[in-house]
C-alpha cells in the first residue's frame, strides 16, 4: 500500500539555495559527477559490474555500464568500490520535544496528533556521523511525547535536512506512566481506551466540521482541534498509523485496534513477532525493526541463571531469526539503528541475520526499497536509477560482510567522506626483482600476533608484518618492516647484493605489485620491482546458523508444543459425579461428553468400541470445572485510577494469555474466571469472563457466551483512605454515592441526546451529531440491563446504598464482590436480587473489614442470597475447592452446597449458567476429574477439561516439567559454549513471577481488589 | 471426683470480650480420648491427667483422686496447641491502620526493641486465632535490617507479662536483597549494588564486633572507675545472641541469601534460623550440614519462578524433611495476612497432601515449631511435665472442618468465643426477629 497523499517533496538543496540570501560570497560547487568502474547495486537483486553513475544537480541522471560520460561531468574512478542506494533508517526519534502550547490543544496533553517531529529535529555532529558511517542517508524522524505523539517525516540527513516525505505516519505508543502520574490515562487499560475514543472522536470531528461548514447558522461554533482534525485526515485516508510495540502482546493489541478502525497499521517491531506471527501477519503490518538482539544472558553463575526465565533463554537463541520468519510470513519491513548505542553494532547484527538465512537482497531492500515504497517515495528514493535522488553509499566491499568499510556517502549529490578504504593485504609470497635477479620474498604475521585469530586478523589487515628473503639456502630477515597506506619500507643486509652495507627499500604498492628504490647511502637510483606470487587467504568467518529451538504456545515453561487431546467423545465410567445440577451427587455413574458438550449422565452408558475416549472413573470424582467470580489473573493491567469514572476501559483489551497462572489454576480445577478491573475508582472498567484456554491467544481466552459486565467499587480503596492518595474526588463514602448517581444521570442524558438526534432527520442533516462516548455508552448499558454490574464492597451501609441507587435507576446489581458485611444486610441483598461473591475467611487487613466473619457465606446463603466464593488471588484461585470447604467448617453447610459456591452459583452470577457451572445434558464439557472427594485438601486434580479438550493432566504436567528442565539445561549449555555475541540490550531477568498476595497491595502500578 | 458433661462446658459464646482463663485450681482428667502426643504415638482411648497447668500423667487408665474433675472425651481428640513460628499477633490490629501497628520501629538497626512489651493481650486477633487451635505464637518485629527481638507469647493472659512464654525468643534480621540487577543501562549498576550489599554486611559485622568489645569491656575485672563503659542499649541487647548464641532469625528466601547467611553465621560463630527459605530446596544439604532450621512462611503459595514445578511450594516441606532439614511451618505476615494465622493448620494439611508424613505434618506446627523457638521443654507435645497447652476437638486434627471445642493454655481453660462468633450470634438475632431464621 502506498499512501498516495503523502507530500512528496522533490526539493533538493538547490531550492533552499534559491531562497536563502548569501552570507558572504556565492559558493557554487560543481554538481556534475561521473562515478566510474564501480560495482553498482542499482536495486535489490540487480547490479552492474564496472558500472558508471552520472550525478547531476543532486539527482541521478544516468546509470549503466557503457554510457557516455557527459562532457561537463568530472570523472571519479571508483575501481573496487561498491555503490548502493543510500540507506534509510526507519526510526529516528527526536530527543526533546519542544512543542509550543496552544489553547487549541487537545484537552488531554497526551494527544498531540498535530505535532510534527521534524520541527524539533536536532542532531549533534557525532550522532549524524555515526549514522552516516553505517551508510544511513535518510531517516524516518518520529516524535517522542505522549500517546498520540504526532507526525513523522522521511528526512535526508544532509546539511539542510530535507524532507522527502512529509507526514509519513501518525505515531502511537502504549505509554503507561503508573500511579505517580495523575494525568489520565496512566495504565495500559486507559491508554487503549483513549486510543479507541480518540479515533472515534476524530471521525466525529471531521463529520461535524463538514456539517458545520455547510450549516454554520444551525450550529454552535465547533472549537478548533488540530489534533483531531489531523488524526481524522490520517484515518479517513488510511495513512499509516505507526504503533510502538515492546513485545508480541502489544503488537497484537495494536493490530486489534487497527482492525477495529480499518487503519493502515505500521509497527515499531519488538523482535518478538515470531511468537505470535500468524496472528500478526493477518493484518499485514509494515514493521520497522530495531536491529537489536539480546545479549547473552549471564548464566555462568547458577544462581544468577535462575533469574532468567526459559522464554528469555529461548529468546536469546531465537531472536536473530525473527526477521527471516517475518519475511517468510510475507511481511515487509525496514531496519533501524535507533536502539543501538554503538551504531557499529548495526552491521554486525545485520550480518547475523543474513548468516542465519535472510538473503542479502532482502536485507538491502529493507534498507532501501521497502521503506521507500511504504513511505510512498519509491520513485525517488531507494534505488540507483535515473531520476532518483543521488543518495549513495560507497563501500570497499560487500556491505553485508561487516568487515568491509563504508568509505563515503553521497547525500543529494554531495559526497561526504567516511573512512579510508581497506589497505591492500601485503602478507604472502612475492618475487623481488633487482637488477634482473629474482628473489623469493615473504611477508608474514609475527609470532606476537598469532595468539588469537582476532589478533592475527588485525595484524593482517593493518599490515603489521615481518618479512624475509631467500637467497639460495640463506634466509635474510627484513628489518624494520613498515607498511603505511601505500608505502612500504624495510631494510635488508647488504649480503643480498654482495655489499657490506645496509640496504633500505622504499616502494609504493599498487594492487599485486610494488616498485621503488633501494638506497645504501652511496648508490643511488637502483630500482626494484616486486610482484605477488602467493596471496594469503582471508580467514573464513564462522557463520551463525539459525536456531532449532522449538516455539511453544505460549512461549516458555509449560507452553504447548503439540495439539491438546480433544476427542469427539469422552466417556467416564463408574465415577462419583457431583453434578451441581438437579441430579445432585451420583455414585458410580457414567458420564458421556460429545462434541464439547455433556451428552448424558446415567447409571450405565455404553458406546460403540473406539467411538469415545473411555476413562475409568472408579474411585474418582467428577465435578464441573470450577469458576472464580473474582480474578486478576491473565491481565496485563488492572486499574485505570487516574479518574473516578473509567467505564470505558476494558479488561479484554489487556488479556495476557501467557500468564502461567492460567496453567497453574487449571491444575487446581479452575476452568472459568471473571477477570475484573481493580478497585481504584468508584466506576472502574469492563470485566472479561474467560475460559482458561492455555495455549490460545488473548482473544481465545474470552468466553463469548458471557454477557458484558463492569466493575464498580466502594469504600476505602476508592476514597484512597489507606495511603496518601491523590486528592481525587471522592474522598468519602458520601462523595462516592454522588459520583455514581451523577454518572448514571449523565448516561441517561447521553442516551436521550442520541435518541432525539436519531429521531430527527432534519437535525441529522444540519446539526453536529452528538459524540459517541464510550464511557457513557457502558454506563447506559448498565441502565438498560445489558451490562452486569459487579461491585467491590465491604460495609453494609455502602451495600445498602448501591442497591437503592440501582432501584432508583431501575436495574439490578449482578454481584457484590467481597461483600464482607453482606451477612448484616442479607435480607436487602435477597430482596434486591444481587448475588454475593465473597471471601471464605479473610478479615482484619483494613478498617472496613473489621466485622468480616467466615460465616458470611453461610448466613447469606441461608437468607436466599446467591453466594459464591472467589479468590482475588492467583494462589487461592488454584484451590477454590478448599476455599469452598471453609463454608462447611464455619457455616456447617453441606459439602455439596459448598461446591456450588465455586461452580453453579458463580455461573448464575455471571449469567453463564446455561452453559457452565454444572454437569447437565447440553452444557459445556467443562469438568474436573479428582482422585478423591472434591472439597478435600487431600484430593488432587487428575485432569481438567474445557469444552471437551483436555487442558491439564497430572501426567502431562509431569512430562512438561521434565521437558522444561531438560530444555533449560540445554539452553544454558548452549549459551555457555556459544562463541558468538549479540549486540543490543540486555534482557531484564524475568525469571521470578510476581507474587500477588491477594491483589490488594498498592504496588507501583496496581491497586487491585481487596 | 466430679464428672462433668463436656457439652455443658462448651464455652458460652454470648460473652463480650473474652475473659482470660482462670488458673487451674483442680486437677482435670481427660478420659478416653485420642491423644496426639506428637512426641510419640497417637494413643487411642487413653487418659490424660493435668494439674496446676502441667500434664501429670498419660496412661491407659488413670485413677482420679477425689478432687479431680473428670471429662469423658471418648472419640474426641486431644492435640497440643499449634505454634505459629512467625507472626505479628498482638502487635497489630488492623494492618492498614497505622495507629494499630507496633511491629515496625523506625531505622535500620533496632536490636533492642522487644515485641512482648507492645503485645496487646486484648487484641481481637487472639481469640479468633486460638479458635482454630493456635495457642502459642512467636510475635516478631519486622522492619529495617535488624528488626528487634521476638517473643513467644501464649494466646491468653491479662497482661503481656502473663502472656509471655519466652523472651527473647530470637533476634530478627532481614538479610539484604541479593537479586542484583546486572543490566548496563540502569541507574545503579551491578557493581554499586554489590558494593551496597557488602557495605550492609560490613556494618552488621562491625556492630557484632562492637557487641563483643562492649561485653568484654563491661566484664573486664581490672578497670578504673573512670574507664567505665557507658551503657548502650543496642549493643547490650545483642549480647545474648552474639555472646551466648541465642538464635537469630534471618529472613532469607533467595538461595543466594540463604547461602550467604549460613556462611556469615559460620564465620561469626552464631546460631541462626532461616525465616522464609523459599529456595531452600536448591541446597538443603547446606542447612543439614550446618544444622540450621527453617521456618517456612507459607506452603500454599505460588512458585517463585515460572519454570519451577507448579506444586513445588506444596512439596517443599516434604523435600526438606527427606533431606533432613529441621523445619516448621508458619505463615508470611504482613498485609493482608496478619489476621490469617488461624489458617496455620491448612498449611500443614497441604504439606501432608503433597508428601509430608502425617506425623511430620502435625509436628511441623507443634513440636518442631516449639523446638525451633526453644520452648519445647514446655509445649509442643503431650508429655508429662509439659504445660497443659492443648485443645480438644471432635475430629482428627488435620481435617479441614475441625473446630476445637475446648482449649487450655497452662491448664487455664480458654473462652473459645471471639468477635466473629459474637457477630454471628448478633445477626442471628436480627434474622430471628425478621422471621427469616427459626432456631
Amino acid at each position: 500500500m502506498i499512501p498516495r497523499s503523502i507530500y512528496i517533496l522533490l526539493v533538493i538543496a538547490a531550492l533552499r539555495a534559491q531562497t536563502e540570501p548569501v552570507k558572504d560570497i556565492h559558493r557554487n560547487d560543481p554538481r556534475v559527477w561521473a562515478l566510474t568502474h564501480a560495482m553498482v547495486h542499482t536495486e535489490p537483486g540487480d547490479s552492474i559490474k564496472d558500472g558508471t553513475v552520472i550525478i547531476r544537480d543532486g539527482q541521478i541522471e544516468k546509470v549503466g555500464r557503457y554510457i557516455q560520460i557527459p562532457l561537463d561531468a568530472y570523472e571519479i574512478d571508483m575501481e573496487g568500490a561498491h555503490l548502493y542506494a543510500g540507506f534509510i533508517d526507519g526510526w529516528l526519534q527526536i530527543k526533546k520535544d519542544e512543542k509550543v502550547k496552544s489553547p487549541d490543544d487537545h484537552w488531554n496533553e497526551k494527544i498531540r496528533a498535530e505535532y510534527r517531529a521534524k520541527d524539533d529535529l536536532k542532531l549533534k555532529e557525532k550522532e549524524l556521523k555515526a549514522l552516516h558511517s553505517i551508510g544511513i542517508t535518510a531517516a524516518h524522524v518520529v516524535p517522542e511525547q505522549g500517546i498520540f505523539k504526532g507526525k513523522s517525516d522521511l528526512v535526508i540527513l544532509n546539511d539542510d535536512m530535507v524532507s522527502v516525505a512529509k507526514g509519513v505516519s501518525q505515531v502511537l505508543e502504549f505509554k503507561t506512566t503508573g500511579w505517580s502520574d495523575r494525568g489520565y490515562p496512566n495504565s495500559l487499560l486507559g491508554v487503549i481506551a483513549v486510543m479507541r475514543q480518540t479515533f472515534l472522536d476524530a471521525e466525529w470531528y471531521l463529520r461535524s466540521l463538514e456539517i458545520f461548514e455547510k450549516y454554520p447558522e444551525e450550529n454552535e461554533p465547533l472549537p478548533l482541534n488540530p489534533s483531531l482534525s489531523e488524526l481524522g485526515r490520517y484515518h479517513a485516508n488510511r495513512l499509516p498509523i505507526l504503533f510502538m510495540t515492546k513485545e508480541e502482546h502489544s503488537a497484537l493489541r495494536s493490530l486489534k485496534i487497527a482492525g477495529e478502525f480499518n487503519l493502515n497499521p505500521w509497527l515499531l517491531g519488538s523482535g518478538y513477532e515470531y511468537r505470535r506471527l500468524k496472528e500478526i501477519a493477518e493484518f499485514n503490518p509494515f514493521i520497522i525493526f530495531p536491529l537489536d538482539f539480546p545479549n547473552k544472558p549471564k548464566v555462568n553463575d547458577p544462581h544468577i541463571a535462575l533469574q532468567f526465565s526459559n522464554e528469555q533463554l529461548k529468546h536469546w537463541d531465537m531472536a536473530p531469526d525473527n526477521i527471516k520468519k517475518v519475511f517468510d510470513a510475507d511481511l515487509r519491513f525496514s531496519f533501524t539503528s535507533g536502539t543501538l548505542k554503538n551504531k557499529k553494532d548495526f552491521r554486525k547484527n545485520l550480518q547475523k541475520i543474513t548468516d542465519r538465512g535472510l538473503s542479502q537482497d532482502i536485507a538491502l531492500a529493507a534498507l532501501t526499497t521497502y521503506p521507500a515504497e511504504a513511505m510512498g517515495v519509491n520513485k525517488t528514493v531507494g534505488k540507483i536509477q535515473p531520476g532518483y535522488i543521488a543518495n549513495l553509499v560507497v563501500t570497499d566491499g560487500n556491505y553485508f560482510d561487516s568487515r568491509s568499510r563504508v568509505t563515503s556517502i553521497w547525500l543529494a549529490g554531495k559526497e561526504k567522506y567516511i573512512s579510508e578504504r581497506h589497505k591492500p593485504i601485503i602478507a604472502g609470497k612475492w618475487e623481488l626483482e633487482i637488477d634482473g635477479n629474482a628473489y623469493d620474498m615473504e611477508f608474514f604475521v609475527p609470532n606476537t600476533y598469532t595468539k588469537t585469530e582476532e589478533l592475527r586478523q588485525k595484524a593482517l589487515t593493518t599490515n603489521k608484518l615481518e618479512g624475509k628473503i631467500k637467497i639460495g639456502d640463506e634466509t635474510l630477515n627484513l628489518i624494520d618492516v613498515r607498511i603505511s597506506n601505500k608505502v612500504i619500507e624495510f631494510k635488508v643486509k647488504g649480503t643480498l647484493l654482495d655489499l657490506d652495507a645496509m640496504l633500505a627499500f622504499k616502494g609504493e604498492v599498487k594492487k599485486d605489485k610494488f616498485r621503488g628504490e633501494v638506497y645504501d647511502g652511496s648508490k643511488k637510483g637502483l630500482s626494484f620491482n616486486a610482484k605477488r606470487t602467493v596471496s594469503i587467504k582471508p580467514i573464513v568467518r564462522e557463520k551463525e546458523i539459525a536456531s532449532s529451538t522449538v516455539l511453544y504456545q505460549p512461549e516458555g515453561a509449560y507452553g504447548l508444543d503439540k495439539d491438546l487431546l480433544s476427542p469427539n467423545a469422552i466417556l467416564i465410567d463408574n465415577a462419583n459425579i457431583w453434578t451441581c445440577g438437579p441430579k445432585g451427587i451420583v455414585e458410580e455413574w457414567d458420564i458421556l461428553f460429545v462434541n464439547g458438550k455433556v451428552d448424558k449422565i446415567a447409571p450405565d452408558i455404553s458406546v460403540p468400541m473406539g467411538s469415545a475416549l473411555v476413562i475409568d472413573g472408579l474411585g474418582k470424582y467428577v465435578t464441573p470445572g470450577l469458576i472464580d467470580c473474582h480474578s486478576h489473573s491473565a491481565a496485563s493491567s488492572i486499574n485505570e485510577g487516574a479518574q473516578a469514572v473509567t467505564a470505558e476501559v476494558r479488561i479484554r483489551d489487556v488479556l495476557f494469555a501467557d500468564d502461567v497462572n492460567i496453567y497453574r489454576q487449571l491444575g487446581g480445577g479452575l476452568t472459568t474466571a471473571n477477570v475484573l478491573h481493580g478497585s481504584a475508582n468508584p466506576i472502574g472498567g469492563q470485566n472479561a469472563v474467560i475460559k482458561l484456554r492455555w495455549g490460545s491467544g488473548p482473544e481465545g481466552l474470552i468466553y463469548k457466551n458471557a454477557p458484558q459486565g463492569i466493575k464498580f467499587a466502594l469504600g476505602e480503596n476508592v476514597t484512597q483512605a489507606n495511603w496518601a492518595g491523590t486528592g481525587r474526588y471522592p474522598q468519602t463514602r458520601m462523595g462516592v454515592e454522588q459520583v455514581i448517581r451523577d454518572a448514571f444521570r449523565a448516561a441517561q442524558d447521553y442516551r436521550h441526546r442520541h435518541k432525539t438526534y436519531e429521531r430527527n432527520s432534519k437535525a441529522q442533516r444540519k446539526t453536529i451529531p452528538p459524540r459517541k462516548d464510550l464511557e457513557l455508552e457502558a454506563l447506559a448499558e448498565i441502565l438498560e440491563g445489558t451490562r452486569l454490574l459487579h461491585c467491590h464492597s465491604y460495609r453494609q451501609d455502602e451495600i445498602w446504598m448501591l442497591t437503592r441507587i440501582a432501584e432508583d435507576f431501575g436495574f439490578t446489581i449482578a454481584t457484590f464482590q467481597h461483600v464482607l458485611e453482606g451477612y448484616k444486610v442479607a435480607e436487602r441483598l435477597a430482596e434486591h436480587g444481587a448475588g454475593a461473591s465473597t471471601f471464605s475467611d479473610w478479615w482484619q487487613y483494613k478498617y472496613e473489614v473489621i466485622d468480616a466473619i467466615p460465616y458470611n457465606g453461610t448466613i447469606m446463603a441461608n437468607n436466599d442470597v446467591l453466594v459464591s466464593f472467589n479468590s482475588d488471588d492467583a494462589e487461592l484461585a488454584r484451590r477454590m475447592n478448599t476455599e469452598a470447604m471453609k463454608a462447611v467448617k464455619y457455616g456447617n453447610l453441606s459439602e455439596e452446597e459448598a461446591l456450588h459456591f465455586v461452580t453453579i452459583n458463580p455461573a448464575k452470577q455471571l449469567k453463564i449458567d446455561k452453559w457452565v457451572g454444572s454437569l447437565e445434558e447440553g452444557k459445556d464439557a467443562d469438568f474436573v476429574i479428582w482422585d478423591g472427594p472434591p472439597l478435600s485438601i487431600y484430593s488432587k486434580v487428575q485432569e481438567t477439561w474445557i469444552e471437551g479438550t483436555r487442558y491439564w493432566s497430572i501426567d502431562e504436567n509431569a512430562q512438561l516439567e521434565e521437558r522444561d528442565k531438560t530444555e533449560r539445561k540445554d539452553l544454558i549449555q548452549k549459551i555457555l559454549s556459544s562463541k558468538t555475541s549479540s549486540y543490543g540490550k540486555e534482557m531484564k531477568p524475568n525469571g521470578q513471577t510476581p507474587q500477588h498476595h491477594h491483589n490488594c497491595l498498592i504496588d507501583d502500578d496496581d491497586l487491585m481488589g481487596m | 471426683m466430679r464428672s462433668v458433661s463436656l457439652l455443658f462446658l462448651i464455652s458460652i459464646v454470648l460473652s463480650n470480650d473474652q475473659i482470660p482463663g482462670a488458673d487451674q485450681k483442680r486437677p482435670i482428667l481427660l478420659r478416653g480420648g485420642t491423644l496426639h502426643t506428637v512426641s510419640g504415638d497417637v494413643l487411642e482411648k487413653y487418659d490424660l491427667l493435668f494439674a496446676e497447668g502441667k500434664i501429670i500423667t498419660i496412661d491407659e487408665r488413670i485413677q482420679p483422686s477425689p478432687e479431680t474433675d473428670v471429662y469423658e472425651i471418648f472419640g474426641k481428640h486431644v492435640v497440643p496447641g499449634y505454634v505459629a513460628g512467625y507472626t505479628r499477633i498482638g502487635l497489630t490490629e488492623i494492618s492498614a491502620v497505622k495507629q494499630t501497628n507496633d511491629h515496625s520501629e523506625v531505622g535500620d538497626i533496632n536490636p533492642n526493641v522487644r515485641a512482648n512489651v507492645a503485645y496487646n493481650p486484648d487484641s481481637d486477633l487472639i481469640p479468633v486465632t486460638r479458635s482454630n487451635g493456635v495457642l502459642v505464637v512467636n510475635s516478631a518485629p519486622s522492619s529495617g535490617r535488624i528488626s528487634g527481638q521476638s517473643s513467644v507469647m501464649m494466646m491468653d493472659g491479662w497482661t503481656w507479662e502473663d502472656a509471655t512464654m519466652k523472651h527473647p525468643a530470637a533476634l530478627n534480621l532481614n538479610w539484604p536483597n541479593m537479586n542484583f540487577d546486572f543490566r548496563k543501562n540502569i541507574k545503579k549498576n551491578e557493581k554499586t549494588q554489590r558494593a551496597e550489599y557488602i557495605e550492609t554486611i560490613r556494618k552488621i559485622d562491625h556492630l557484632i564486633r562492637n557487641v563483643r568489645a562492649y561485653h568484654h569491656r563491661r566484664n573486664a575485672k581490672e578497670r578504673k572507675a573512670e574507664h567505665k563503659q557507658e551503657s548502650d542499649l543496642r549493643l547490650e541487647s545483642m549480647i545474648p545472641f552474639i555472646i551466648y548464641k541465642e538464635p537469630i532469625h534471618v529472613k532469607a528466601n533467595d538461595i543466594r541469601q540463604i547461602e550467604a547467611a549460613v556462611n556469615w553465621a559460620n564465620d561469626q560463630d552464631l546460631n541462626i534460623v532461616i525465616l522464609g527459605g523459599r529456595d531452600s530446596w536448591i541446597n538443603p544439604e547446606l542447612l543439614v550440614k550446618n544444622n540450621i532450621p527453617v521456618i517456612l512462611l507459607g506452603v500454599q503459595v505460588t512458585p517463585r519462578r515460572r519454570f519451577e514445578p507448579i506444586h513445588l511450594p506444596y512439596k517443599l516441606p516434604a523435600m526438606l524433611h527427606e533431606a533432613g532439614v529441621h523445619f516448621c511451618i508458619s505463615l508470611n505476615p504482613g498485609y493482608p495476612m496478619d489476621g490469617h494465622v488461624r489458617t496455620l493448620p491448612d498449611e500443614a494439611m497441604k504439606a501432608l497432601s503433597w508428601g509430608l508424613t502425617e506425623d511430620q505434618a502435625l509436628r511441623s506446627i507443634t513440636l518442631s515449631a516449639a523446638e525451633i523457638l526453644g520452648v519445647d521443654e514446655q509445649i509442643g507435645s503431650l508429655e508429662p511435665g509439659k504445660d497443659a497447652t492443648f485443645f480438644i476437638a471432635e475430629s482428627e486434627p488435620l481435617t479441614q472442618t475441625t473446630n476445637p471445642i475446648k482449649a487450655f493454655i497452662q491448664g487455664r481453660e480458654l473462652d473459645l468465643s471471639d468477635r466473629q462468633k459474637n457477630l454471628w450470634e448478633k445477626y442471628k438475632e436480627k434474622y430471628r426477629r425478621l422471621g427469616r431464621l427459626t432456631e
